[in-house]
């Protein structure tokens, strides 16, 4: 069976859990494959570690937990020394690089894509959606959804209203993710 | 900033065709003869002297630093209305989006007041904005049951605050739509936080 494993690691307030239910949903949903997600929260309100997993199939997943994720989204310095030596060798880094230094610990033939999630947030207008902002960052690096799927995903996750400003972070981390991927070819 | 959804090619409820789009550079002159044009007791309403090219000059340096938004009905290739967003991009107001509109007499009443209000309504969400004001005379009965219809409701009104062609002293309306509730929304949706699994 062909499934990727996904993690999302960052802070409380910084839509986490939403990116990782956003590719979730773009993948079961929109692409019709299979995907689960599990979510993690810690006591407090905002600011606290929070992770999601999410593990995408061609069929049913009966496993849904993620160990070594291919792919590993970090928005948070603390997400970044926690998660990534979980990485596969191989996997592919998608971090906050404004937020987060990458070292050479990284396992063996990780592929690293750096964005500035939240200033490019902040340039929309909300810092607020710098978490969509990573979803298209994700969709364009990895292609593990399809750009109309994760738009779809986008639109009908957010509040009504808030449509226009989230699929243009969306669209804005995808170009951004396409163009960084056609210079490192 | 390339505001997304435009050109609209659009036919108004007198079967008028008009295109709406963002204001470019290209299109100064055209705007400046679409404001000579209005009447001048209509121009007594706006806040600047539109028909200098000083101000025309000041409106595009505004809209290319993402001060304004601006966008454009052509009729032809004429200006027959323009709808504008005032931002102010930094400091205690900076969740508040002014909306200013005008439109050629000519069509007035045709509903393109209504498409240039709500596109830019939509385009001020998009861009953010929490919260957004008009200023209104008490006389502009149609612009203010236009913004009613938007969202809007009055929030102060500022007595014999302006004065009209014949120099009689109006109240000015100031309405306003908070939309900060949207975001409100979207802050939530992001909290990353359950009370039953935390």
């Amino acid at each position: 069976m062909d499934k990727s494993e996904i993690r999302v690691g960052g802070l409380g307030g910084q839509g986490v859990i939403l990116c990782g239910m956003i590719i979730g949903k773009a993948a079961s949903i929109y692409d019709g494959k299979h995907a689960t997600l599990i979510q993690s929260f810690g006591p407090e309100a905002r600011g606290s570690a929070c992770s999601a997993q999410v593990s995408v199939a061609d069929e049913p997943i009966g496993y849904p937990y993620v160990k070594n994720p291919d792919v590993l989204i970090v928005m948070s310095p603390d997400a970044y020394t926690q998660f990534a030596p979980q990485l596969r060798p191989g996997g592919v880094l998608l971090y906050e690089n404004e937020l987060i230094a990458v070292d050479d610990k990284l396992p063996a033939g990780v592929k690293a894509f750096g964005i500035p999630a939240t200033r490019l947030a902040e340039e929309l207008g909300r810092r607020l959606v710098l978490n969509i902002v990573m979803t298209g960052f994700f969709a364009g690096v990895t292609g593990l959804v399809s750009f109309e799927a994760a738009e779809n995903a986008v639109k009908s996750s957010v509040p009504r209203g808030t449509e226009d400003l989230n699929l243009r972070a969306f669209r804005k981390g995808y170009e951004y993710g396409r163009e960084l991927l056609a210079k490192a070819s | 900033m390339k505001l997304e959804g435009f050109p609209q090619n659009l036919t108004l409820k007198d079967g008028t065709q008009v295109v709406v789009k963002p204001l470019e550079a290209k299109d100064a002159p055209a705007l400046l003869e679409f404001y000579r044009a209005l009447p001048e007791e209509d121009r007594l309403y706006l806040r600047d002297d539109v028909t200098k090219p000083e101000w025309l000059e000041r409106f595009v340096a505004h809209v290319q630093h993402n001060e304004v938004v601006s966008l454009i009905a052509l009729h032809g290739n004429k200006v027959a209305g323009e709808a504008s967003l005032y931002r102010a991009l930094h400091g205690w107001t900076a969740h508040v989006g002014e909306i200013r509109i005008s439109v050629a007499p000519a069509l007035r009443r045709s509903g393109l007041g209504s498409v240039l209000a709500r596109d830019l309504v939509k385009l001020a969400i998009g861009l953010g904005v929490e919260k957004m004001i008009v200023q209104m005379v008490e006389s502009q009965l149609s612009a203010r049951r236009l913004f009613e219809k938007l969202g809007f409701r009055q929030e102060a009104v500022l007595r014999a605050h302006v004065k009209d062609i014949h120099g009689i002293k109006r109240d000015l309306v100031i309405a306003s739509n908070d939309v900060s509730h949207l975001w409100e929304a979207m802050e939530a949706l992001v909290s990353d936080f359950s009370p039953t699994v935390g």
